[in-house]
């Protein structure tokens, strides 16, 4: 029992950060129909920022945030409007799909060229204290993560629901043309959009360097993760996204705590399969077009 | 200056189509300030196609769209909405998932003046109490009919000079179509220009000042409303078909 509680923790935890990278994702896909391939390389650039300028300032990793955040939203922006918004609207869907593989294959080719393969951990001084709670070990940068990630969800989900621009994306999710008739550009929604939820990554990438030791091919293993929750959360709906990863988070801790840690990573392929086999629309898979 | 036996809105043979053929032939149309003006034709006539023309969704490929004596048709949608043409589409417009007070506020998208906005949607709901009332419902959950009520509504945040409505009944049990029909009655007293594109040939007419005919991406009658009612032609291959 001790061992399932444990590992509840720190599912819970680890699920938190999945579901901020997840979130970015969700979006991107429910405005753009885009599938991102590229968001766990996205994740990846952003542990190698946050892992240069710790080294460079000494500033705390989360603090970092700040900086890489705005760096990001300009990496995501640009990719959409130089690689995605040229393609042509009657293959785009198929097309962004390799459009954002090679996106990731360049991103993984230029950190190789950059900070070779060696394995890297951002080591502020705290990656291993942890917390003592009735006898149950809580890992302190992840709960610093855990809180983060539901901070930045929290503004996420004010900037969509709250505000002028929030309510043109959800728009032009839900029904694109009559959102262009009433005067919204899509071209802007998209490329903001996309900005929006790879500026997901900055913090979500900070908190992976912090408590992962991640090289550039780590994204492969984070993209299918991610896809993954995404499915299982029903393609385009953010809050079904962000209880996928924590349901995820909790599985594959609790597979790893009773069977074994190599089967943790395989629980994540069975239930994509399951999911795509069983249930394709997802757990919350939306029966309204556009639920975001 | 439009005086007021100027047309509003004169489309000048206008050609206009998808890829390489023309779905619209040479279409002269005038449509009156403060009048209905009531499209009707078979599926695929184009009439859909005239109302994308005008509000800009579809370019032109020759011919003139003139609007208050001015040429738009190099305008862009976002312009032409600025001009106050607001363009009611066939498909269902409503954003579903958003509230119906979210919706009404998308159609003032384009407003910045938050004064103003709050006047057009008081103005709005005396005609449309329902954006009042079911406020904070989401707008999927209404009627077919409550939708497109919703829809008009919103399409009056911009106090638009022409208003295209197209097939505003479409796919609505009896008693929606009821209440659709009395909306635009509603708005045509209270002075507003619509082009109202209607398969529903016999309400449709009803409620217009005028009525066009479109056949194969050319306009082949032009009458008044109650006209082209009682003409033999149009009745046999138009009303009939409408009222089994
Ligand atoms: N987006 C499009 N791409 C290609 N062809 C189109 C498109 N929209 C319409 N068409 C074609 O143009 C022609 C006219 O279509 P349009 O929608 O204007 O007809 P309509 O008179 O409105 O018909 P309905 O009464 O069925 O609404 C049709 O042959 C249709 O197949
Ligand atoms: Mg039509």
């Amino acid at each position: 029992m001790h061992l399932v509680i444990q590992a509840l923790i720190l599912g819970s935890l680890t699920g938190g950060v999945y579901a901020l990278m997840a979130s970015g994702q969700t979006l991107i896909f429910g405005i753009m129909k885009v599938i991102n391939l590229a968001q766990g390389a996205f994740v990846i650039v952003a542990s190698y920022l946050t892992f240069s300028l710790f080294q460079m300032t000494g500033l705390d990793p989360f603090l970092l945030i700040v900086i890489t955040t705005p760096i990001m939203f300009i990496l995501g922006v640009a990719t959409q409007w130089f690689l995605l918004k040229p393609l042509r609207p009657d293959d785009a869907a198929e097309l962004s799909l390799l459009v954002t593989f090679a996106v990731a294959l360049g991103l993984e080719g230029a950190l190789s060229l950059f900070y070779k393969t060696t394995l890297r951990s951002i080591m502020p001084g705290y990656e291993n204290h942890s917390w003592t709670v009735w006898g149950y070990q809580v890992n302190e940068v992840r709960f610093y993560a855990f809180l983060l990630s539901i901070a930045m969800l929290g503004i996420l989900y004010l900037l969509l629901q709250k505000t002028k621009f929030g309510r043109s994306v959800r728009a032009t999710v839900q029904n694109p043309m009559s959102a262009q008739l009433l005067g919204v550009n899509s071209k802007a929604v998209s490329a903001f959009g996309f900005g929006l939820g790879v500026s997901t990554t900055a913090a979500a990438g900070a908190v992976f360097g912090l408590i992962t030791p991640f090289n550039p091919g780590s994204h492969y293993d984070l993209i299918s993760r991610l896809l993954t929750i995404v499915v299982l959360g029903g393609m385009g709906a953010i809050g079904g996204s962000v209880i996928a990863a924590l349901m995820m988070g909790v599985g594959a801790a609790l597979v790893s705590a009773l069977a074994s840690p190599i089967w943790s990573d395989f629980t994540f392929f069975i239930v994509l399969l399951l999911v795509l086999l069983i249930r394709p629309r997802g757990l919350f898979g939306a029966k309204v077009r556009g639920a975001l | 200056m439009t005086r007021i036996n100027e047309p509003l809105l004169q489309l000048k043979d206008v050609t206009a189509g998808y890829g390489a053929g023309l779905v619209l032939k040479g279409v002269n149309l005038d449509v009156m300030p403060g009048q209905i003006i009531c499209l009707i034709g078979p599926n695929g006539a184009g009439k859909s196609t005239v109302l994308k023309t005008i509000s800009g969704l579809l370019g032109i490929k020759g011919g003139e769209v003139i609007f208050k004596g001015h040429e738009i048709s190099t305008l862009s949608s976002k312009q032409r909405l600025g001009l106050g043409i607001v363009h009611v589409p066939q498909d269902r417009s409503l954003f579903p998932a958003m509230t119906v007070w979210e919706n009404i506020l998308m159609g003032a998208f384009i407003l910045k003046d938050q004064k103003l906005i709050n006047e057009r949607i008081e103005q709005a709901a005396e005609l449309f109490p329902i954006i009042i009332a079911r406020k904070n419902a989401a707008a999927g959950s209404l009627s077919g009919g409550e939708q497109k009520q919703v829809e008009v509504a919103r399409s009056l945040m911009l106090d638009p000079a022409l208003i295209l409505l197209d097939e505003p009944s479409i796919g609505l049990d009896p008693k929606s179509r009821k209440l659709v029909f009395e909306s635009i009655s509603l708005l045509s007293k209270a002075g507003r220009t619509i082009l109202l594109v209607e398969q529903n040939a016999r309400s449709g007419l009803a409620v217009s000042d005028r009525g066009a005919v479109l056949e194969a991406g050319r306009v082949a009658l032009v009458g008044t409303g109650a006209g082209l009612l009682e003409d033999p032609e149009v009745s046999r291959l138009y009303l009939g078909a409408s009222s089994k």
